[in-house]
């Protein structure tokens, strides 16, 4: 056949996708995009293919099940799976194949095929995709979050395709050509650190609990709005339950003290203000410093701050009490005046509140950038802040239960020795709780 | 004695408060310090740190330089020709999109920018538009009347049209301005054309020799040259030369398929069909296409070539879609193995577009085809006008003579098809053998 074509012409005529209908990137195109999420337990994969009218043209005579199965012959041949070093072998799941319309009148292939590991343990985790060769076409690797890890992935976090169905057309970056992607794994909450995707914009995604969940049905317009309020507080109340949100300090201070309601309540509003300003704080150093600092680098950081703030607390207040009971004795022999010496101070309540809101909930910072990148900024703000009095509610029922709870102790007329004790040994208990939280901050640093 | 214990207390979250400022500050110098070391970040390497020599770093350099100064025509020009280059090298049709869009920019941001007008012209011709080609070449050349770049596009677009004066004229003040690998290249098709086989290898060693370039501009040329030494019947030195293409630039599709020219005309029909079959996996031109079909004929496997062509009639369905018409491969595609009426109505088409020799031989095939071989023969004759070597073009028009009862015009045709390369192509050269017994 003759060539007409000098070095600079070349007659690729059919490569031109002229009207809207083509296959953006091209009809003879073999576009394939693997999605990874670590567990602490299993790695989970899914293989998507949209492969274009030509090479779906060439397998025509082939019946389904068995371009399936050649499909899936390919992956097991060419995706592997590399965790701690050694090669794991993965297991198919349901393949699925689908025939959507494509140009002229032919059909495409696309195959989701899901894949999966059995792991122990995982500490660094490698996609290789090295599927249809020298084909031409989109090629991602994209990670997602897992259960029970904190992943760092070299892959980006979002899908700008939707699952291979629609490709960016930004003129100024290339179709994606990635092929692996190397995830370093520690045990966590169900976090992921990405870089940003092409043309998408997700850096850090959904952590552990449900409460990026009802932003993102907020954000799709799912659901009642009020029922929605509802569960970021739930998620919130629930939320200061788990470990690290001071509770046991914050009963164990007003113990030691003659708080009252009022006091109580000081400390969930305190406890509320820190806890949304800790992750507007924690977004902007997200949003402006990610180049220099990842929040999740932060966080043990804060960790230890909020501890030494406890352990502060604990000596100073230690020491006031210690003093106070010495006066105590030397002055006053009634048993009832020690709790008139020392009713919690504006001060303390202050530092204690902030040393329990100062750690900002992972969930919450992913909701404040979730908000910023889909422009949702009040919504997300709103439900931050609901998310932050329901947290400060459990502290407050919780601050409320014990000094009710002393108040009903005092009418037992318990022992005048024992209730003397008390301060003393609840300011203890707060240092104890400090030492605890530092020694368990100081090795995340590392 | 309460104020006092506040007093204290005050004075220790203070200075609580400044320790976990300067725990802050410390904890900013020292992750930035360690960032800025090793370790597995999640950032991947920045656009700039790519290297700029292959065509996918000098595209990453170009897009964030584009984006730091989106007001430079310059800038996106250059980005669109390196998508163009990019097409050249793989074939990814996404990137013709690219390069439009950016050609497009540059030319909206400075009309009479070189650039931006070389490379729509350039665009302009791959996409078979050679008139709009011309328009864009002759506009780039008025503004910049000493660079041969210009020139280039407008021989291109001045061949393609058939105004071979003009193109010959061209290509003279291109050579003259500037003698390197893409006026040599040009120079070798010219003399080709004109049924100067060894002016044309000689004009294609200068260019292979000139080099520069991207590795796949050399490739492509030791390519041509592979091509014109196969077509003097030098079977081995054209398959050296396809192999230093390949050597070049690894996997190259168009040397592959030169590899399975070389090896069907030694008689090696598996290598070729395997050569072809890998070629048109990651290329499936038309042109692979067909190549794969008729060697798979010629090797007896009728039914792999029925079912390895019917794929150029899906494309020809893809073409029309998408709005192309006039492909000169696919007028000899349904003239040889489809519809030959059909494949009137595409080579007039394509004449009418490009009233080249090219389109003037797939016009006269067609027409002898569909049972027209007086009205074949005028065109055949058009399409020798130059004075073509072509062996394809010969056994066209001898099979085009002999079905309008001009046995001697077409015996030495046929003859003349088959003196240089007995064994062209591993179809038609033994029908044009057997047409001469």
């Amino acid at each position: 056949m003759k060539r007409a074509i000098l070095v600079v012409v070349v007659a690729l005529a059919l490569l031109v996708p002229a009207t809207a209908g083509a296959h953006p990137l091209g009809n003879f195109s073999v576009n394939h995009l693997v999605t990874v999420s670590v567990s602490s337990d299993r790695v989970d994969l899914r293989y998507t293919l949209d492969q274009a009218e030509i090479p779906t043209f060439q397998e025509r005579d082939l019946p389904r099940n068995q371009v399936l199965a050649h499909k899936q012959a390919e992956v097991k041949r060419a995706l592997h799976l590399t965790v701690n070093g050694h090669a794991v072998p993965l297991v198919q799941g349901l393949g699925k194949l689908s025939a959507p319309p494509g140009q002229g009148g032919l059909p495409l292939t696309r195959v989701e095929l899901p894949l999966s590991a059995a792991v122990h343990n995982p500490r660094s985790v490698r996609v290789d995709d090295e599927t249809f060769p020298d084909r031409v076409g989109w090629k991602a690797v994209v990670a997602e979050p897992g259960k029970g890890t904190a992943v760092r992935s070299t892959a980006p976090s979002g899908d700008p395709t939707d699952g291979l169905r629609h490709y960016p057309q930004d003129m100024l970056s290339s179709p994606l050509a990635e092929r692996t992607a190397t995830l370093t794994v520690t045990p966590g909450t169900g976090t992921l650190t990405a870089p940003r995707a092409v043309g998408g914009s997700t850096t850090t995604d959904r952590s552990g609990d449900g409460f990026a969940g009802v932003f993102a049905d907020a954000a799709a317009g799912k659901g009642a709005l009020l029922l929605l309020i509802l569960t970021a507080f739930a998620w919130g109340a629930v939320h200061a339950l788990s470990p690290g949100h001071g509770k046991t300090m914050v009963a164990a201070y007003l113990v030691g003290t003659r708080g009252t309601a009022k006091h109580a309540l000081g400390l969930g509003a305190t406890v509320t203000i820190t806890h949304t300003i800790g992750v507007f704080a924690l977004g902007l150093v997200a949003l402006l410093l990610a180049q220099f600092i990842l929040p999740e680098q932060l966080y043990p950081w804060l960790s230890l701050v909020s501890a030494l703030l406890v352990l502060g607390i604990g000596a100073s207040v230690l020491r006031s009490r210690l003093r106070a009971r010495k006066r105590g004795h030397g002055h006053h022999h009634h048993q009832h005046h020690h709790h008139e010496h020392e009713a919690p101070s504006k001060k303390t309540i202050l530092a204690l509140g902030a040393s329990a809101g100062l750690l900002p909930c992972p969930s919450a910072l992913v909701v404040l950038l979730a908000a910023l990148a889909s422009h949702q900024i009040p919504l997300g703000i709103g439900l931050i802040l609901v998310f932050s009095l329901g947290l400060a509610a459990t502290l407050t029922c919780l601050g409320l239960l014990v000094v009710y709870a002393q108040r009903l102790s005092a009418r037992l007329r318990v022992p005048g020795r024992i209730t003397a004790l008390v301060p003393v040994l609840s300011s203890l208990g707060i240092v104890a709780i400090g030492v605890v939280m530092t020694a368990k901050a100081v090795p995340q640093l590392a | 004695m309460t104020m006092v214990a506040t007093k204290r207390l005050r004075s220790g979250i203070l200075l609580l408060a400044s320790a976990a400022t300067m725990a802050f500050v410390a904890t900013f110098a020292v992750l930035t310090l360690v960032n800025s070391g090793s370790g597995p970040a999640p950032e991947r390497q920045l656009d700039g740190a790519a290297p700029a020599r292959t065509t996918d770093g000098q595209i990453k350099q170009l897009q964030a330089q584009v984006r730091e100064a989106p007001k430079q025509a310059g800038l996106w020009a250059e980005l669109g020709e390196t998508y163009l280059q990019k097409v050249r090298e793989t074939g990814d049709a996404s990137f013709y999109t690219r390069a439009d869009g950016v050609l497009q920019r540059a030319l909206a941001l400075e009309p009479q920018g070189l650039e931006g007008l070389v490379g729509a012209g350039t665009l302009a011709l791959a996409r078979h538009d050679f008139s709009g080609g011309l328009r864009y070449g002759l506009a780039a050349h008025r503004v910049a009347p000493r660079l041969a770049r210009p020139l280039g596009v407008i021989v291109d677009a001045q061949v393609e049209l058939g105004r071979y004066g003009d193109a010959a004229r061209t290509l003279q003040r291109m050579v003259d301005l500037q003698p390197d690998l893409a006026s040599y290249a040009r120079i070798s098709y010219f003399r080709e054309l004109h049924g100067d086989l060894g002016g044309a290898l000689y004009a294609m060693r200068l260019a292979v020799s000139a080099g520069g370039g991207a590795p796949e501009n050399v490739a492509y040329v030791q390519t041509l040259l592979g091509n014109l030494l196969f077509e003097r019947g030098s079977l081995r030195a054209a398959r050296a030369a396809y192999e230093q293409a390949i050597a070049r630039f690894p996997n190259y599709v168009p040397a592959g398929a030169g590899l399975a020219k070389v090896d069907a005309a030694d008689g090696r029909f598996e290598s070729a069909i395997r050569r072809l079959r890998n070629a048109v996996a990651r290329l499936p031109l038309p042109e692979y296409v067909v190549a794969l079909g008729e060697t798979e004929q010629a090797a007896g496997r009728a039914t792999d070539a029925r079912r390895d062509l019917a794929l150029v009639g899906a494309e020809e369905k893809l073409l029309r879609a998408s709005g192309v018409n006039t492909d000169v491969d696919l007028a000899l595609f349904e003239a040889n193995h489809g519809s030959p009426a059909r494949a009137v109505t595409l080579a007039r088409r394509a004449w009418a577009q490009a009233p080249s020799v090219r389109s003037a031989d797939a016009l006269g095939w067609a027409l002898t085809r569909s049972g027209h071989p007086a009205a074949g023969l005028r065109w055949a004759k058009r399409a020798l006008r130059l004075g073509s070597v072509d062996p394809t073009f010969l056994y066209h028009a001898g099979m085009t003579a002999q079905a309008a009862g001009r046995t001697s015009l077409a015996r030495a045709w046929l003859r003349k098809s088959v003196a240089n390369n007995p064994r062209f192509s591993p179809l038609y050269a033994p029908r044009a053998q057997a047409a001469l017994r």
